[in-house]
């Protein structure tokens, strides 16, 4: 019934259009305006955002990064076009995308965002509210005369954040610094019952950060973060720590086999499924 | 704004008092606005929507003359400010509406310091122009006052919506559940939209416990506004500053939430109160609550957008802050309607109450709509491993991603707020109750109209616990009080005069009845308040108001608010003949007359009237009396056979009737109705199946072996394409006209 009637409105638009169908954009109006990107990708994701049919028809080329617009004066402006095309993750004069959109395009878009301003640093003088209070801080809790591995474990606890929030990129370049930290370790200066612990653990350690390092597939990273948790977690046991790490179990993961990790909260976030099943798992034991 | 005339706002400084006198004067006009392509009427004061902002400094004498230019009365209340009863500006409760012509002095001690705003309490006029900022600042000598919150620059934000519905035709559409909002919104949740989505067993199961499409908000708005206007901008912001915007929600129905390009939102005051900053993501704003926040602008020469998206998020508002290239903030993503449904079917039991299942909800801690929320649960059709179990997590957007959602549980007052130990406490505990289908809100079931006042003594502490028991949340909002939201801070309990409950939600609320008076305890959504969702608090052996002087007379006229009957009428006019029907129907009462007019005396002509009254608090029983007639030539043999084996001559009948009608899972009424001439009658019917987003199904079937079954396709508000078969009449097609 809906079908039909839909039919019909459009056999019927169809015969009124077909004879002014060249007439493309009317009252039209042509800009040149710069848009970052930097592949045949963006210009495609450029122009779907922008294009309206019969109101804005836009061509960007991704050598010179300038797009010709053309549009319907009476029914739309500039502003909205750059609106759209930004909203899809590409700055131009009038507007910077928002910051997760950017994100999360792909690898080869990821262009360079000349169009934003420099962060000014807040003013020395800080406020009321001061910031001990809300910045959480992400060093680690092991007494600083013996802070050999805090990078290490630092980096591990951003790649389990980058995990948990499924970003594949940030997981590799955090990897990519855990595998220098890793390297710069003076094992001789470490505590004694770590130390055996890390030539132990040395070499599964090193590959597994460099694999994860070496890709953005999620799936792959994931795979090796459960043995480098295995191991990050043999390392912990034997420190000293002043404040307490959860060791944290989900059954799901790993194919039904279960696998673990390690975080500060007790609170469950699982960094093998990102945001499909975050709260599934239960700390198995505290660290202290 | 074509009629913007510029008023100069006078301002005398009295030294004759010991306190600093603020005048302000309200000129109240009617207006044409053009804000959704149509012009329409609106309210404008001094020329202007939203309403000038107020602002005084606490200790000020605030003496506000409003001068009425309308054509109808208005009043003017102070949202959130303490003050004596007779400045509340209730009419008919605290004072007699302002006539038009006449202009009206409020005038009243400043005695706190905060965000708060103020608004027309008069039928519907908040929703066409009449809200405005309200700011008390605090003395620089404050013992409370913060550096670094209360010397930083400040920006007052008003948000609010705009309708080109009349909103008189609003609230009649909503009281007549008239689907035309959701088509507009894309919300029909029809069967063929659930069979795309995979979601035809969860459609079922929705009409099967007798529920209609879920949505989180009930009406179409073409337009949002940040301080009136859907894009806004303040400029003169350098980059490194940070700032504060006092946000009050001015919409009449219109939960916003609210995000930032520029980083973590910091929230430092509720409801003209300070909190101890606590730094979210996001947060949501209830209908009339305020909020202050703290911003960062991060750069120079950027202009960071902050956005005010309803929680229906069908579009949003933009406030630009600082100058320069705008940096966008993503969109909300639309909502997953039929997750949103699933959900809503585990929690409904058959007998339409909710079930909680086990977990203790409270403070907006847990959004159940967290379902809905791609952001947050994945987008549409995301293949999800998550197991079917409902867990506390499920619904815990702080647990489920990175995004810091505000709950009130954050909400802490940075001094203690704990009432007096030896002062006598009364408890009240009351379910918020609410029927969707008929549009009926209320508290334990009764309107304001069916209730009494609520009598309470000076002095004592009145703790009230409060469940919502509907499906939709409601901002409860207290006139000339604030009170505490025990919320797990212990001494620290955050002050606040509106407290928004989600479905399931339990809250317990606390204050010290210290101010004379009648005050008003409200939903503050407008339409649930019109529809009589309320009580009044009122002290015992109090001085009689002076600005009232029947006030027995005004107790009636204020009671009549929820009493009105919201007219409906239907024709189809079609090949076959006239089908149509009126009704008239309130909180409680229905009239209706249907009518089926052939074209010629065989098909006939007859009409059934029905008066009856709903029973229960679904509303889906309701026993009534009518009246038949019909007038139809048949062969002079041929005599009707019902399946009892009465017999009927139609040819010209005029009877009486006793029956009741009653809701049958799947939305499906049953009839049953026995006439003055011993005939009886069964009738199974239903209207209305929402087929495609537009198009519609019925059917109709009764033992006296007439049927009818048909399909109506919604072209726009007041019409749609029909096609029936009846068995009396046979096979037609027309146009139907509603109003």
């Amino acid at each position: 019934m809906k079908n039909s009637i839909q039919n019909i409105v459009l056999l019927l638009s169809l015969a009124l259009f077909s004879v002014s169908c060249e007439a493309q954009i009317k009252n039209e109006k042509k800009e040149t305006v710069k848009i970052s990107g930097n592949c045949e990708m963006c210009e495609e994701t450029i122009e779907k955002a922008g294009n309206l049919k019969k109101v804005a028809s836009i061509d960007w080329n991704k050598d010179t990064k300038l797009a010709n617009i053309s549009y319907d004066e009476k029914k739309t402006n500039k502003e909205e076009i750059l609106k759209r095309i930004a909203l899809a993750g590409y700055d131009s004069e009038s507007f910077l995308a928002p910051d997760d959109v950017y994100k999360n395009l792909p690898q080869c878009c990821q262009y360079k965002r000349e169009f934003k301003k420099e962060v000014v640093k807040a003013s020395i003088n800080e406020t009321a509210h001061n910031h001990e209070d809300h910045v959480k801080t992400e060093t680690v809790g092991v007494k600083q005369e013996k802070n050999q591995l805090e990078k290490v474990y630092g980096n591990y606890f951003q790649l389990k954040d980058a995990l948990v929030s499924s970003d594949g990129n940030k997981a590799s370049e955090v990897s990519k610094s855990m595998v220098v930290a890793i390297s710069q370790v003076k094992m001789e200066l470490l505590d004694n019952e770590v130390h055996m612990v890390w030539m132990k653990v040395l070499k599964d350690l090193t590959e597994d950060a460099e694999h994860i390092g070496e890709t953005k597939d999620l799936k792959h990273q994931r795979d090796h973060f459960m043995t480098l948790s295995k191991n990050v977690y043999a390392l912990l046991k034997a420190e000293k720590l002043n404040k307490p790490v959860y060791y944290q179990f989900c059954p799901m993961a790993n194919d039904g086999k279960g696998a673990n990790w390690l975080s500060y909260e007790n609170a469950v976030k699982n960094p093998y499924y990102g945001s499909m099943m975050l709260n599934c798992g239960k700390t198995v034991e505290t660290l202290k | 704004m074509k009629f913007l005339i510029k008023i100069i706002i006078l301002l005398f400084i009295s030294t004759a008092f010991a306190q600093k006198v603020v005048r302000y004067d309200l000129y109240v006009r009617d207006t044409i606005v053009n804000y959704a392509g149509k012009e329409k009427r609106a309210i404008a004061v001094n020329g202007q929507i939203p309403m000038p902002t107020l602002t005084f400094t606490e200790g000020d004498m605030a003496k506000i003359y409003v001068h009425n230019e309308l054509n109808e009365e208005t009043s003017m209340h102070w949202h959130g400010v303490f003050l004596p009863n007779k400045e509340d500006g209730v009419p008919y409760l605290t004072q007699m509406p302002i006539k038009p012509g006449s202009t009206y002095i409020y005038q009243f001690p400043i005695k706190q310091n905060g965000t708060h705003w103020y608004h027309s309490h008069s039928g519907l006029q908040e929703q066409i122009g009449m809200y405005g900022s309200m700011i008390f600042n605090k003395r620089s000598d404050d013992s409370t006052f913060r550096k670094g919150i209360d010397d930083l620059p400040t920006y007052p934000v008003i948000l609010s919506e705009w309708t080109n519905t009349d909103p008189k035709n609003v609230h009649r559409m909503l009281h007549n559940a008239s689907d035309w909002f959701a088509i507009k919104k894309g919300t029909t949740q029809s069967y063929a939209e659930a069979i795309k989505e995979g979601h035809l067993k969860t459609k079922l199961t929705n009409e099967w416990k007798r529920m209609l499409a879920m949505d989180v908000s009930d009406v179409y708005y073409e337009k949002f506004f940040v301080n009136g206007k859907p894009e806004n901008q303040i400029t003169g912001i350098r980059g490194g500053e940070k700032v504060r915007l006092r946000i009050s929600n001015g919409g009449a129905s219109t939960n916003f939430w609210l995000t930032y390009a520029g980083g973590k939102i910091t929230v430092v005051a509720n409801d003209g109160n300070d909190v101890e900053p606590v730094e979210v993501d996001r947060l949501l704003i209830a209908v009339s609550e305020t909020y202050d926040v703290v911003v960062d602008i991060p750069a120079d020469e950027t202009a960071y957008e902050f956005l005010a998206t309803p929680e229906d998020r069908t579009k949003s508002a933009s406030l630009f802050l600082g100058n320069g290239i705008k940096q966008l903030v993503s969109p909300l993503p639309k909502l997953k309607y039929f997750e949103g449904m699933k959900m809503m079917n585990d929690m409904m039991k058959m007998n339409g109450e909710l079930n909680d299942m086990g977990m203790k909800m409270s403070l907006n801690q847990m959004d159940m709509n967290t379902v809905m929320y791609p952001e947050i649960t994945g987008k549409k059709n995301e293949k999800k491993v998550m197991s079917n179990e409902h867990s506390e997590h499920q619904y815990n957007a702080n647990k489920l991603s990175s995004i810091v959602t505000l709950n009130y549980a954050m909400l802490k007052s940075p001094t203690k707020t704990v009432l007096p130990s030896n002062a006598p406490v009364k408890e009240l505990r009351f379910e918020l109750t609410g029927n969707m289908n008929r549009y009926v809100w209320s508290l334990d079931n009764k309107v304001i109209s069916e209730t009494d006042k609520i009598l309470v003594k000076k002095g004592e502490i009145l703790r009230i616990t409060l469940y919502n028991g509907s499906m939709m949340r409601h901002p409860m909002h207290l006139h000339g009080h604030d009170f505490r939201l025990i919320n797990g801070q212990g001494d620290y309990a955050p002050l606040k005069n509106v407290v928004d409950i989600m479905p399931m939600e339990t809250d317990t609320i606390e204050f010290l009845a210290n101010e004379e008076g009648d005050w008003f305890f409200h939903c503050h959504i407008l339409y649930h308040m019109m529809s009589g969702m309320g009580r009044i608090f009122s002290y015992e052996n109090q001085k009689p108001n002076p600005e009232l002087p029947d006030p027995k007379k005004a107790y009636k006229m204020l009671k009549a608010d929820d009493r009105e009957f919201h007219f409906m009428a239907e024709n189809d006019f079609a090949t076959n003949g006239n089908d149509g029907m009126f009704m008239l129907q309130n909180t409680r009462w229905s009239i209706g007359t249907e009518w089926r007019l052939g074209y010629n005396d065989m098909h006939g002509y007859e009409t059934e009237t029905h008066i009856g009254r709903y029973i229960g608090k679904m509303q889906w029983f309701m026993p009534f009396i009518g009246f038949d007639w019909r007038y139809r030539k048949m062969g002079h043999d041929e005599i009707e056979k019902n399946l009892f084996g009465q017999t009927n001559t139609k040819d010209k009948r005029a009877v009486v009737s006793a029956g009741a009608s009653y809701v049958l899972p799947f939305l499906a009424t049953v009839q049953g109705e026995v006439f003055s001439d011993g005939n009886v009658r069964f009738q199974l019917m239903r209207e209305d199946i929402p087929l495609s987003k537009r198009l519609r199904m019925a059917f109709m079937i009764n033992t006296d072996k007439e049927y009818m079954g048909g399909f109506k396709y919604i072209m726009n508000r007041y019409s749609a394409l029909s096609t029936h078969y009846d068995s009396d009449m046979g096979f037609g097609f027309g146009l139907t006209l509603n109003y």
